[in-house]
């Protein structure tokens, strides 16, 4: 096992995907490119498995498992097993060792944003795709809570979805490929997508941009109708459509709920014009890095001054009209209609 | 001698049939009021092997297409349902592949079957039949019965391919952006496209513009109808307005006044009820309507896909609007079909069998040229080379008197095994998941809200609300009691119908989906349309004033 289990996401890149999990490789791969990411770091798998190791969890968890065994083939056994082993790991301290890494790490980032107890979220991150892995604690503030939080995400590797899952993969029940990332949490003014290609038509002349007031999971799930920008991408012009945005996605002080835009914000666009450019200068450069049509998720930071407001949360390839593949699923959606 | 069936081999037989299958439905949109015999004929013939055909050819996964019978004049079908799970799961895959021209070409597809069609229209047109020798003159028939049972291929193919379509459509704007085929936004995003049809329409505005600048106009508002023809060949200008407008017919005018049925003249042979909508736009004076309507619709339209393609998610907006843009091809073809297809058809069939007709009066075998309508084509190809030697008269005799008999009294809805209601009949249509019997036969079923206190409950058909005096019109022949700014109140509508939308403020139809003709034409003129009430025609009565309220899906009857 090697001595390192916590990285900066400065540290990490593509190629560290199965050592920290997809989403801090790709926080990491987005610094390296030079976009501002969130400050933070990541946990190891293998911080996760020295964890197991030295706090016995993984021993415990072993024998439980090796003593129900084809038990565990029933739902009604997932569900007991998994809060059996969630009990078995929160139950556990986190070994003084690694404790004090991590508030190291934790106090360099309070230093980095000039306050102490800085508030971060903690999210899982996978090695692979597995449901229900999908652990986040937004709002995290102070040392213990963080550490705390930190073993709460690797027992939410043990849901009795992902315990099924691993069942019927024949995996091994004790390991679990995940990583943890700890970030700044920011204060989002606005968020949004971002694509280098016209997901429509195929048109890779043009970018996309889409957002709303807050975070940017309102965006994403598609549920409220945003503001979308079409840059040029060989002269900057835009062209915007700015819908009525009556609902944002806010932080809480658990999670995050959806609020009320106020009335004169709900007509305005939400991006600057220098903002908009930002994001589509950014992502042309993703582009010609990644060599593919980019798909990003952008975050503008409320308490930071232009440009350094700009930050970045995903960047992965862009799935667009091929016009071939389309046709064929459409085709397979049809199909689907004669079986309701 | 033994008189044949009217449609051998396809009669009704209870005791087999029924054994078959537990319900047959009559065809209420086609075959009410009964056929004649020779109409029958070929609707249940090519009708039947066009969606066996379309099925097969598209290898839709759980029906092969509907089986249809022939009792007293009534068209009755079932569905042919593929029994065994295994069939269902090698159809859907020929299916995937079967589908794909239809997304990929969609235009290069329905243009190509268009133009196929109307070359074999030409060639059927370009015999000179009342100089054709007795030979030419039955293979012009023969080849007018491959016409017919071709356009059903062409029309069933087309129609199970392209409703598909619009049903994942609505599916998918449920899944992904909230809305059903019952929103107003959902009706925005398939109207305000031009077809044939309308392009129709407005010619015959345009005629009445010329009717005004030629000083024609008196003809048009003086006289009624029938007689407009008569008064027009009277001065130069009339003459030539009249040369003009016989060219246009000869053109456009292949259609029938009654959709499903031979026995009327077409616009070709008698132009009084495209005379009477010259008339119509006379009367009303001002710009052709759908032309102000259409470009609102279009503007409508294209707010409405921009809102709609903001609810789907950015990385699924690429499949998406390209299923939307193939759904929105859904109004077109329901309009166009009828146009090139159905009507021309029989208007080709009309066509051919009068000049059989004609020949078979000459030769002494028939006394009237349209008894032709109560013989079935092997009786036509009895006496076709040689009619002088048969007299067919006893066969017309008595197929009339059974044809007078049908419309007597009305064919059941239904013809249902023991034990078997209707309910249980209409769950096995729905369980088909027949994209037809779906779209146009069943719709969604009205939700009764007594909070809204309202006498009649439908679903949406096209949005609005209008208030007017109701007419109900039960069949084709009493369209011209429609009065301006009316409210239509019917079982169903069909294309030959289509000319009155554009002066009623309204629609209110017994039965319908939002794929029927009533929803589709309603939408392209704006107005509003209630489908799905039932009971309209029973509870309302003409001159009644009546409030609908199309989103609501609610029909008022405000002096009972």
């Amino acid at each position: 096992m090697p001595e390192q289990w916590i990285y900066w996401f400065e540290e990490l890149g593509s190629e560290h995907n199965d050592l920290v999990g997809k989403k801090c490789a790709n926080l990491g791969e987005l610094t390296r490119l030079g976009l501002r990411v969130p400050p933070g770091f990541a946990v190891s798998v293998d911080g996760y498995e020295k964890f197991m190791a030295e706090t016995g969890a993984g021993d415990e968890i072993r024998r439980y498992v090796q003593s129900k065994r084809d038990l565990l083939k029933h739902v009604d056994q997932q569900v007991e097993a998994g809060r059996e082993i969630r009990g078995i790991i929160e139950s556990k301290n986190m070994p003084s060792e690694m404790q004090e890494e991590i508030h190291r790490r934790y106090e360099i980032l309070c230093e980095r944003a000039g306050r102490p107890d800085v508030p971060v979220a903690v999210r899982s991150s996978g090695a692979v795709s597995m449901p229900g892995q999908m652990e986040t604690f937004l709002n995290v503030k102070g040392n213990d809570d963080v550490t705390e939080k930190m073993i709460q995400v690797w027992g939410s590797a043990f849901t009795t979805r992902a315990i099924a899952f691993r069942v019927e993969k024949g995996m091994e029940m004790e390991k679990a490929p995940i990583g943890v990332a700890v970030l700044k949490m920011v204060n989002a003014k606005c968020a949004g997508v971002v694509l280098t290609v016209l997901p429509t038509t195929g048109d890779m002349t043009k970018i996309i941009v889409e957002g709303n007031w807050g975070l940017g999971e309102s965006v994403v799930s598609g549920e409220m109708t945003p503001d979308q920008f079409i840059v040029d991408k060989e002269c900057g012009e835009f062209e915007c459509t700015v819908s009525t945005k009556k609902k944002m996605v806010c932080q809480h002080t658990f999670g995050t709920r959806v609020v009320q835009v106020p009335k004169d914000m709900q007509c305005r666009p939400c991006l600057e014009s220098e903002e908009l450019q930002e994001i589509a200068r950014i992502a042309k450069q993703a582009e010609s890095h990644f060599k593919l049509p980019q798909d990003m998720e952008w975050v503008i930071d409320e308490d930071l001054g232009f440009p350094e407001n700009v930050l970045w949360v995903q960047a992965r390839p862009a799935k667009y009209s091929k016009k071939e593949n389309e046709a064929e699923y459409l085709a397979e959606l049809m199909s689907r209609i004669f079986k309701m | 001698m033994k008189v044949y069936d009217v449609v051998p081999g396809l009669e009704f037989d209870p005791e087999h049939d029924l054994a078959q299958s537990p319900a047959w439905f009559l065809d209420g949109t086609h075959s009410v009021p009964p056929w004649t015999p020779m109409f029958g004929w070929f609707w249940i013939n090519f009708c039947r092997h066009g969606m066996q055909y379309g099925a097969q050819q598209l290898s839709l996964p759980t029906v092969k297409g509907w089986d249809w019978r022939f009792m007293n004049g009534g068209g009755y079908l079932t569905l042919l349902l593929v029994k065994s799970e295994e069939e269902k799961q090698r159809r859907e895959a020929r299916f995937k592949k079967a589908i794909l021209p239809f997304i990929q070409d969609y235009d290069g597809l329905w243009n190509g079957f268009v133009k196929e069609i109307l070359g074999q229209y030409e060639g059927l047109k370009s015999l000179d039949l009342d100089k054709a020798t007795n030979y030419e003159l039955l293979q012009n028939f023969e080849d007018t019965i491959n016409t017919c049972r071709r356009m059903w291929e062409i029309h069933m193919y087309m129609m199970y391919g392209t409703y598909t379509a619009y049903i994942l459509f609505e599916n998918m704007c449920r899944e992904l952006a909230g809305i059903d085929d019952t929103s107003p936004l959902f009706h925005s995003v398939v109207s305000g496209f031009d077809n044939k049809v309308f392009q129709v329409d407005r010619r015959l505005w345009e005629f009445s513009k010329r009717a005004e600048a030629d000083g024609l106009s008196n003809v048009f508002t003086k006289n009624e109808a029938p007689e407009i023809r008569g008064r027009l060949e009277e001065s130069d200008k009339g003459k030539a307005f009249m040369k003009d407008f016989i060219a246009f017919m000869n053109e456009d005018g292949w259609r029938m006044q009654r959709m499903s049925e031979i026995n009327l003249p077409t616009w070709v042979e008698d132009p009084t009820p495209a005379l009477g909508m010259v008339k119509h736009f006379t009367n009303k004076g001002g710009s052709f309507n759908l032309d102000g309507e259409r470009q609102k619709l279009s503007r409508n339209r294209e707010a409405a896909e921009k809102e709609i393609l903001g609810k789907v998610p950015v990385q699924q907006r690429g499949w998406f609007e390209q299923l939307m843009r193939l759904a929105q091809k859904s109004g077109i073809f329901s309009e166009e079909h009828d146009h090139y297809l159905d009507l021309y058809t029989h208007a080709m069939i009309r066509r051919s069998a009068l000049g059989v007709g004609r020949r078979f009066v000459q030769a002494g075998s028939l006394d009237d040229h349209e008894d032709i309508f109560f013989l079935i084509p092997d009786e036509i190809r009895r006496a076709g080379i040689a009619p002088d030697q048969f007299d067919l008269r006893y066969i017309v005799e008595r197929r009339k008197a059974d044809w007078h008999e049908w419309q007597k009294k009305p064919n059941p809805p239904a013809i249902l095994r023991e034990g078997f209601d209707l309910d249980q009949a209409m769950g096995v249509l729905v369980k088909s998941n027949d994209p037809i019997a779906l779209k146009v036969v069943v719709g969604a079923m009205p939700q009764v809200r007594p909070e809204l206190k309202a006498d009649l409950y439908g679903t949406c058909g096209s949005p609005g609300v209008a208030e007017g005096i109701a007419r109900v019109i039960l069949n084709e022949d009493e369209l011209h009691l429609v009065q301006e700014n009316d409210i239509l109140v019917a079982a169903t509508t069909s294309p030959s119908w289509t000319p009155v939308f554009s002066m009623i403020k309204g629609v209110v139809v017994d039965r319908g989906a939002s794929l029927s003709h009533a929803a589709i034409v309603g939408r392209e003129y704006g107005i509003p349309v209630v489908m799905n009430v039932f009971e309209g025609t029973a509870k309302v009565k003409s001159g009644q004033r009546i409030k609908i309220d199309a989103n609501m899906g609610t029909v008022y009857i405000l002096d009972k």
